[in-house]
């Protein structure tokens, strides 16, 4: 049995904006092993994002805890929690996750940056980075010079940057062509396999459900089945 | 980094940051081109009157000021004199005897104010020499020869090679009494000196009131005018104050001092409302610029930047704004004054005549003081530092899942 590095206990998310409260999160346990290439599916509003966004600590859940490498991260104040992230937790969001005016370079590297990264070291990081994303030509292109693909093979690359732990991804194809899909599949894979990083990824993309080892499916907040499975 | 972001962020939309870059630029051009001349005005009228009455500084017997008197004269020695040339900022001095007495001519008198002055350093700094409408300016230092204010020859009936008797008092209660020749007569700004004064070489008016070689006080003109407190301060450490006091011309004429106070405010105003219309057209744009990337700043949160950062390239962003508007605006209010000081406006007609008749030059004069350049980019810059106040808050107060999902 491999070292847990996602631990959530009794995880409730009930949002109270509404007249109605909604409760996106019902008691959710979940236990992630180092290395794990998870799939997290279901159908929409089913609570995969509000999951994801409770392990990464963009958000807090109205009950419960979750522990990120043995770290209680709903207990840590902001600041804490957002270098905690920027050590630990890699993310790919569904769309629009570069910053438009810097190039792929600098995207990248603004990561390295905030991790207070040497210049020299920086300059190798992100060529490694782009190497593996298959992207090296692209190193001073704007993201609206590059394709939906390409944008979120330098924002994996950028999730990269910090050597996290865990990648978390919400949606990561939803936007791209099937090619590009199956690329961007194969480079988390890649990844996964060689460098060891867990990767949890919400999806509704069947042909990114076949690629998971294992498949966690999430109805109506809860966790409806959690099956492990041989990728194709 | 930041600064390259900030740069990068705010050519985004290059139009609106243009037209938010020109409003702080017209608003700085104007605010300095409006103080520029509100000050050279100032400046000029300060210069006009100090020259003919108390200069910038002026140095008495310590006492002087609160009693008026010949008695609280004191003598001028060659160590005093020279210590005052050496400081850097002093440009003249102009020793003066000042009493009164009374005039007489034919059947008439009046009470007069008798200036005993050095012809050849009021010729230097005031051009008192220019002011003569008949006759001639002193020749020479100790002739019993006397200039008169035009309003005064009207109310005697004087004219010029008359001969004026004038009767006071002397140093030491002494007598002092004498006939002088009228050699000019002066039409001077202010009608109220107009009407008073006579003007007489300062070793006559020595001889004339048995004060030796005394003097009431010794007025110092400036370089720089606007050292006027640092001035007065080392010129105080290079003397004897237990001897001597100095005193500004603030202190000696303080309803002018109140004057250009009060005129002021006014401007004050006016820039005021510049400015309040360029921090509304800065705030949108700050607001537009922070709001439209509200689902970015989400993002970088989530990647590891903090909120403080964030904030910190939000003011950058309004500082950059600011400072390129402010520089353009130094720029263009520099070539302004530059353009004006070479070759200054001069009043025509009947505008003219006021000025000259207040013994003010009928001139717009620009001031070119650094300060105002300063101050007015400090005043834009801060300006710019507020308003990313509210914009940096919101930024603070952001919810990352709220931001990405918007």
């Amino acid at each position: 049995m491999g070292k847990t590095i996602i631990d959530a206990h009794n995880v409730s998310k009930t949002y109270k904006e509404t007249a109605i409260p909604v409760r996106a999160l019902q008691d959710v346990h979940l236990h992630i092993e180092e290395g794990e290439f998870v799939a997290l599916v279901g159908p929409s509003g089913s609570g995969k994002s509000t999951l994801l966004n409770m392990i990464g600590g963009l958000d807090e859940p109205t009950s419960g805890t979750v522990f990120v490498d043995g770290v209680e991260i709903t207990k840590l104040r902001e600041n804490k929690l957002i270098d905690f992230r920027l050590q630990n937790i890699g993310f790919v969001f569904q769309s629009f996750n570069l910053i438009p005016v810097l190039t792929s370079r600098e995207n990248i590297g603004f990561v390295l940056q905030l991790q207070k990264v040497a210049k020299k070291d920086r300059e190798k990081r992100v060529l490694e980075l782009l190497r593996e994303v298959g992207l090296e030509e692209k190193i001073n292109s704007r993201p609206g010079e590059l394709s939906g693909g390409q944008q979120q093979r330098v924002a994996v690359a950028r999730a990269l940057a910090s050597k996290p732990k865990i990648i978390l991804a919400d949606e990561p194809t939803a936007n791209l062509d099937s090619k590009s899909a199956s690329n961007l599949l194969d480079i988390m894979a890649k990844l996964n396999k060689e460098e060891k990083i867990t990767f949890l990824f919400s999806t509704h993309d069947q042909r990114v459900i076949e690629k998971a080892r294992r498949v966690i499916t999430l109805v109506d907040g809860k966790v409806d089945s959690d099956v492990q499975q041989k990728p194709t | 980094m930041f600064l390259k972001l900030a740069w990068l962020n705010i050519w985004r939309n290059g139009r609106r940051t243009m037209i938010t870059v020109a409003s702080v630029f017209f608003a700085v051009l104007l605010a300095i081109t409006f103080r520029s001349i509100t000050d050279g005005v100032y400046e000029n009228m300060i210069h006009n009157v100090v020259s003919y009455s108390s200069g910038y500084l002026q140095i008495h017997k310590n006492g002087y000021w609160g009693e008026q008197s010949i008695d609280n004269s004191f003598e001028v020695d060659e160590e005093l004199s020279k210590s005052l040339l050496d400081n850097p900022n002093v440009t003249n001095l102009m020793p003066r005897l000042e009493t009164f007495a009374l005039s007489s001519f034919a059947d008439k008198t009046k009470g007069v104010m008798v200036l005993g002055i050095n012809p050849t350093s009021e010729k230097e700094v005031n051009q008192l020499n220019e002011k003569v409408i008949e006759g001639i300016y002193f020749e020479s230092n100790s002739t019993d020869q006397i200039l008169i204010g035009s309003g005064l020859a009207e109310q005697l009936n004087a004219k010029v090679n008359d001969t004026l008797v004038l009767i006071g008092q002397g140093y030491h209660a002494s007598s002092a009494a004498g006939k002088f020749n009228i050699a000019g007569i002066l039409k001077l700004g202010s009608p109220e000196l107009n009407s008073n004064v006579i003007y007489m070489p300062l070793k006559a008016s020595q001889y004339l009131h048995g004060a030796g070689n005394r003097l009431t006080s010794l007025s110092i003109m400036l370089g720089k005018t606007s050292d006027l407190e640092s001035s007065k301060k080392a010129i105080e450490n290079s003397i004897d104050t237990v001897a001597y006091e100095v005193m500004t011309w603030k202190q000696m004429m303080p309803e002018m001092d109140q004057f250009i106070e009060a005129d002021s405010s006014g401007h004050y105003i006016v820039i005021g409302i510049l400015y309040i219309i360029i921090s509304f057209g800065l705030f949108g744009t700050l607001l537009m610029m922070t709001f439209e990337r509200n689902r970015e700043f989400g993002i970088l949160i989530a990647i590891g930047m903090k909120k403080h950062l964030l904030a910190y390239v939000v003011l950058l962003e309004s500082i950059m704004i600011s400072l390129m508007g402010c520089l353009m605006g130094v720029l263009g209010g520099t070539l302004i004054v530059h353009l004006f000081t070479e070759y200054p406006v001069e009043f025509g007609g009947t505008l003219r005549e006021v000025y000259e008749d207040y013994g003010i030059e009928p001139i717009i004069y620009f001031s070119g003081n650094i300060r105002i350049f300063i101050y007015q980019t400090l005043v834009v810059l801060v300006l710019a530092s507020l308003l990313a106040l509210y914009p940096g808050y919101k930024v603070l107060r952001i919810k990352p899942v709220d931001a990405i999902n918007s």
